[in-house]
């Protein structure tokens, strides 16, 4: 459908762990539409990363297909990934992971300049994006002189400003107090809202999830339990 | 390739660790002015070592007699017009002149020895030692002069001085032996004992008149500077001339040739081996700084940065440093030049150098070919060095690095 922003079809990841061969997905069959906020949930182990890890093409299913956004992905050589990732795809790492060289817009920014914008639009964009997560009077600071919860902003900044089609979260909320984790998933649902983007968030944390309109639960790699669907077969 | 961004993010990490990087860059400025002053010594003694074989009575190229190497004497003789000049651009050529030079008995009233007898307009000697050494007593003072000048040396194993008489015994044109009298006009203080031993001038004419023929032995050309164009004022020389040799220096001075030859292997061995010892701290340097950033790399791969684009980023550190290495190791370098001045005296070991046919004032002299040459070798071995980190860091897993 025109609407489907992600589609696996029968995803399976194998890793390779001193011989023993680690089934991270068994023929995942999952879909997101434009404009979900959905919860990945499962217990440690279950395959969360690995799923939002071959969705966003930074990692590769042995067996199985992954379209996003109509474009497959098995198709795609590195370089056409990365591509993909910069103009559709959206991160927000469990660790910041901000450049402990630039200030806060730089980090913003530079997504924007891996795209080819032009310097006044993109600290423009950047503004806004810094001012949509309440940050943007620590533009000029850099990650060293900002707090967890703000580098999280920054780092969320950095996400939406290319404005996704797709934001994947792996465990947003992991290094951060509730109270923090309240506000940033807010943030999120109004983004989810107020902007349409989509979202997909794995995580283990209740908070997260209550949030999330829709909830995907893994076990052992496979979809256990999903709040779109009546029943999983 | 967002250039800009790779240019900000490569200073800037550049400053991220100050001390080392300023470590690195002190060693790359150590080095290449290492480079730029032992290079500009070399320079100085190879411009010496030339220019004393060119001024040994040889010049750039010299026209002889077929055979007179072998056998240098008045039979392998030739005549030139009076009109004569080479035929080169006035602005490349400094001088030339025509010699009669063969051997001779010299016999003060206590010693003989045996030495070139050089037949000279001193005019023309501008273009030669003989022009520019200091006498004592008086210089020949034309083509016609009638008296002879010795070197100091020459004079001590004599046991003679200015003013005194000589004579000299030498085989005339017809084969039979002339012997003469003649007048010390002066004694020269040459650069080296050999020349001094050697060589024993007289006018021309008054030689051409002793052998009884007006011939010469030698036309040699000199051109201006280190002789550059040299080959193809060989070639015109040897239209001219179709009958005689013509020779340039290294081919009659194959000694200096071989030093000179020598020098430059030098220069370059020597260079290797700073760029070895840098290149090998520099790709250390270069992978410590890659395996700190691997979190940050990975993170750049993961949102959408190309593989071209971080390899970039690492060769751009590299050369960046080097580039900033690279201009002050010139500055330096040129400083340490600038200090050094008039020069180096060697005269402590004034024999050896002597020898070697050397001043003993070793004069640096620095060349803007040799400096760029520095500069683009240094630069390409920065990006040598880089590659092989580059990989390290393009190799990187944006999966793993973020795992950690
Ligand atoms: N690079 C890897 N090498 C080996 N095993 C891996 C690797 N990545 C993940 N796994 C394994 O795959 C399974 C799923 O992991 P993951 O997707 O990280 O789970 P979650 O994010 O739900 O905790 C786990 O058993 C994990 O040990
Ligand atoms: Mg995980």
């Amino acid at each position: 459908m025109a609407d489907d922003v992600v589609v696996c079809r029968g995803v399976t990841r194998t890793y390779q762990d001193d011989a023993v061969p680690v089934l991270a997905l068994q023929g995942v069959d999952f879909t997101v539409t434009k404009g979900e906020f959905v919860s990945l949930a499962g217990p440690s182990g279950s395959g969360k990363s690995t799923l939002l890890n071959v969705i966003g093409g930074l990692d590769r299913p042995d067996a199985g297909g992954i379209h996003v956004d109509g474009v497959h992905l098995n198709e795609l050589s590195e370089s056409e990934l990365s591509d993909l990732r910069l103009s559709k795809m959206g991160f927000v790492f469990q660790a910041y992971n901000l450049i402990p060289v630039l200030s806060a817009s730089e980090n913003v920014e530079f997504i924007l300049q891996l795209q080819g914008l032009p310097a006044a639009e993109r600290a423009e964009r950047a503004q806004a994006a810094l001012d949509a997560l309440g940050v943007g009077e620590l533009a000029h600071r850099r990650p060293g002189e900002l707090s967890g919860g703000q580098q999280q902003r920054v780092a969320v900044a950095r996400a939406i400003v290319t404005e996704p089609v797709l934001l994947l979260a792996d465990e947003p909320s992991a290094n951060l107090d509730s109270n923090t984790t309240e506000e940033l998933l807010a943030l999120l649902r109004s983004l989810n809202e107020t902007r349409g983007v989509t979202i997909l968030a794995a995580t283990h944390d209740p908070m997260v999830m209550s949030f999330a309109k829709r909830r995907v639960q893994l076990r052992d790699g496979m979809i256990a339990e999903d709040s779109a669907r009546v029943a999983v077969a | 390739m967002p250039l800009k961004l790779l240019t900000q993010l490569s200073c800037r990490n550049l400053f991220r660790h100050k001390r080392r990087n300023l470590m690195l860059l002190s060693a790359i400025v150590v080095a290449v002015a290492g480079v730029v002053v032992l290079n500009s010594l070399l320079r100085g003694f190879q411009y010496d070592m030339q220019e004393a074989a060119v001024s040994n009575l040889t010049g750039h190229a010299k026209v002889l007699a077929p055979g007179y190497l072998d056998d240098p004497s008045i039979e392998k003789s030739f005549q030139l017009a009076k009109d004569w000049r080479p035929d080169v651009a006035d602005d490349q050529l400094e001088g030339w002149a025509a010699r009669i030079r063969i051997p001779a008995v010299i016999m003060s009233e206590r010693e003989t020895r045996g030495v070139q007898f050089v037949g000279v307009d001193p005019q023309r000697e501008s273009i030669s030692f003989l022009g520019s050494v200091a006498h004592r007593g008086e210089a020949l003072q034309s083509a016609a002069d009638r008296r002879v000048v010795i070197g100091e040396s020459l004079a001590e194993q004599l046991d003679t001085d200015v003013g005194r008489r000589l004579v000299l015994i030498t085989q005339g044109a017809d084969g039979l032996n002339r012997e003469a009298g003649f007048r010390i006009a002066g004694v020269y203080d040459a650069d080296g004992e050999n020349l001094e031993k050697i060589f024993v001038f007289t006018g021309i004419e008054r030689l051409q008149a002793l052998v009884d023929a007006e011939v010469v032995t030698e036309v040699s050309v000199k051109l201006v500077g280190n002789g550059a164009g040299e080959s193809s004022i060989k070639d015109s020389l040897a239209a001219f001339f179709d009958d005689l040799d013509v020779l340039d220096w290294q081919e009659l001075e194959p000694q200096a040739a071989a030093m000179f030859l020598f020098a430059d292997a030098a220069m370059f061995i020597w260079f290797l081996i700073m760029m070895g010892a840098l290149i090998f701290g520099l790709v250390n340097t270069l992978i410590t700084a890659v395996m700190e950033r691997i979190k940050e790399l990975g993170m750049l791969r993961a949102v959408g940065m190309r593989p071209g684009a971080v390899v970039m980023q690492v060769v751009m550190e590299s050369t960046l440093i080097m580039a900033v290495g690279v201009v002050l190791g010139i500055l330096v370098g040129w400083l340490f030049i600038l200090w050094l001045g008039e020069g180096i005296d060697l005269s402590r070991w004034a024999e050896g150098v002597e020898m070697a046919g050397m001043r003993s004032l070793l004069v640096p002299r620095l060349f803007m070919n040799d400096l760029v040459l520095v500069a683009g070798l240094s630069l390409f071995f920065g990006f040598v060095a880089s590659l092989y980190p580059a990989w390290r860091a393009v190799k990187i897993k944006p999966l793993d690095a973020l795992r950690r």
